[in-house]
């Protein structure tokens, strides 16, 4: 059986896109993470053209952050000021990283350009968490980890409109948390990801936001850039296929919920360890792709 | 058997003497829907005028897809990766060009008959223009040849471009079908069909026939949607996801 996706222009089987958001969503329910990382690339290995794998899957992420955050809403772990400047640098973010992904779809160079930051960041997360995680498998369990100092990192309460975060009980000034915004506004519009993987831990550690509300305060922002992404990527390229995000949706749903089921049984670092290997191999498969010589020496694009 | 009935009384006519060929088509649309995977074009046809039709003649389909502007470029070592270089452009290309013949397009038409009516794609006339500075320190000339051959042959691979012998099938009294498989990659659009009789490498006649491949039901309608109102359609797929991501977490929650 197939289903004739209407924006990308081809069938694909309904099966196999269901089974692939199911595993994505068990990841991510297993995980907590957004899974927008893997499921961009696996779109890609399947054969939707990256720039439909891009703009679709930012309204798919809408869908999960959505059914994440209300958890979150209920638990008062967002902190809505601190969201609100995350949204507002966010905002700003999609727009240029979707002039960016314009500009290099007409000069042909936006499959290459996806791969290579997804080989970048995928890379250099992949080897932190494993690094991180067999440091903590390995380390005799006694050593706790070091001890926050403060909660409000001086030379931020320095810059200028400092301001009281309550739910994050910071004293700081709105541009670090715009700046954040805006980086990883680019990065969704780019690659097709909520980017909670780099927002998450800059929330941590640069930012020095208690644990309890980064994860929702995170989720809340995803939700509106993702949300003004894919109105954008729709606008500017055309490439929002929503058969396609409810057809991932559907899978990633269900798989959600039984990747965090899985997820309880297993510790912490283990998760990691998993994690960092999982994302380690799709940055490796997506070196493999960049570095053989392509099956066929010419690409041809739809013209203007 | 419609079509039967209006293609003799179509060619009851023409003289009698003269040789004649009339095609029709199952259906003058084919509709691309959720479901669609491809689709067989079946074309109806008659000759007339001939004593033997079935042994002496030669028959040529040509099924011409919408004409599109298409780049192209050349995949290149740059470093350590594969990147595609600067663009030709193709200045207008058909999307789909299939042909069905009793023999090889060679042995029915003689070669300035080919590329007149341009059977087989080697004779379409492709023009290929540099749009960003040239890689290679080629002459214009043999970068046109270049580019226009990996761009016919890279159609080929994707289906988009076939020669196939031995599609068409006489029925008693000159009366013939040809079956033509539109590949699920098919270009929406509008098609022109034709048809030509060939006896000892002479054109005899020729018709042809309009096809239109378009989207129908849902699919036309995000189509539409996606590409008339693209802001609409932007807030639309929004709202889908806020409402499926909602409803998730409404029927998971114990």
């Amino acid at each position: 059986m197939q289903i004739y996706l209407p924006i990308a222009e081809i069938p694909v089987d309904p099966f196999v896109v269901v089974f692939m958001g199911a595993a994505v969503g068990f990841l991510s329910g297993m995980f907590g993470v957004g899974g927008g990382f893997l499921m961009t690339p696996l779109l890609i290995f399947y054969g939707i053209p990256p720039a439909v794998a891009v703009g679709t899957e930012a309204s798919q992420i809408v869908a999960s952050s959505v059914s994440g955050v209300l958890a979150h809403l209920r638990r008062k772990t967002v902190d809505f000021l601190m969201g609100g400047f995350l949204v507002l640098g966010g905002g700003f973010g999609s727009i240029v990283g979707i002039l960016i992904f314009r500009y290099l779809r007409e000069i042909g160079q936006v499959e290459i350009f996806i791969s290579l930051s997804y080989v970048l960041f995928l890379g250099i997360i992949g080897v932190l968490m494993l690094v991180e995680s067999m440091r903590v498998l390995f380390r005799s369990p006694e050593k706790t980890p070091t001890r926050r100092k403060h909660r409000s990192v001086e030379w931020m309460a320095a810059m200028p409109f400092a301001m009281r975060f309550r739910r994050s009980q910071l004293y700081i000034s709105p541009i670090p948390p715009i700046i954040l915004g805006f980086f990883v506004g680019i990065l969704a519009a780019i690659m097709g990801v909520g980017g909670g993987f780099i927002m998450v831990p800059v929330m941590l550690y640069v930012l020095n936001m208690p644990t309890n509300v980064v994860i929702g305060t995170s989720l809340f922002q995803i939700i509106f850039v993702t949300a003004i992404t894919t109105i954008l990527h729709a606008t500017a390229n055309q490439t929002v296929d929503i058969v396609l995000a409810l057809l991932l949706l559907s899978g990633g749903v269900i798989g959600a919920q039984l990747g965090a089921r899985a997820g309880i049984k297993l510790k912490g670092e283990h998760l990691r360890a998993l994690l960092a290997l999982i994302v380690l191999a799709v940055c490796a498969r997506l070196v493999f792709g960049l570095i053989t010589p392509p099956v066929s020496p010419f690409v041809i694009e739809a013209g203007s | 058997m419609r079509f039967l009935i209006a293609i003799i009384s179509l060619l009851a006519s023409t003289p009698a003497f003269s040789a004649n060929i009339a095609i029709a088509l199952t259906d003058d649309l084919v509709r691309v829907d959720t479901s669609f995977d491809g689709a067989r074009l079946v074309l109806f046809g008659a000759v007339t005028g001939i004593e033997n039709p079935e042994t002496l003649i030669d028959i040529v389909s040509v099924v011409r897809g919408p004409d599109a502007t298409f780049n192209i470029r050349h995949v290149e070592k740059r470093n350590l990766i594969w990147m595609p270089g600067n663009a030709q452009e193709i200045e207008s290309a058909p999307g789909l060009y299939l042909t069905t013949s009793t023999k090889r397009l060679t042995d029915i038409a003689p070669l300035p008959d080919q590329a007149t009516y341009r059977l087989g794609a080697d004779f379409l006339d492709i023009q290929t223009i540099p749009l960003e500075e040239p890689d290679t320190a080629l002459y214009a000339n043999d970068r046109a040849t270049i580019f226009k051959n990996a761009f016919l042959s890279e159609f080929e691979d994707r289906g988009l471009y076939l020669e196939t012998v031995g599609g068409v099938e006489f029925k008693k009294s000159g009366l013939f079908t040809i079956n033509v498989d539109l590949p699920a990659t098919t270009p929406v659009g509008d098609y022109d069909v034709s048809v030509y009789l060939y006896r000892n490498g002479e054109l005899l006649a020729r018709d042809t026939a309009q096809l239109a491949v378009n989207k129908v039901g849902m699919e036309r309608r995000i189509y539409e949607l996606a590409h008339n109102r693209p802001v609409s359609y932007g807030v639309f797929c929004v709202t889908i996801s806020l409402l499926a991501g909602w409803f998730a977490a409404f029927a998971f929650r114990k």
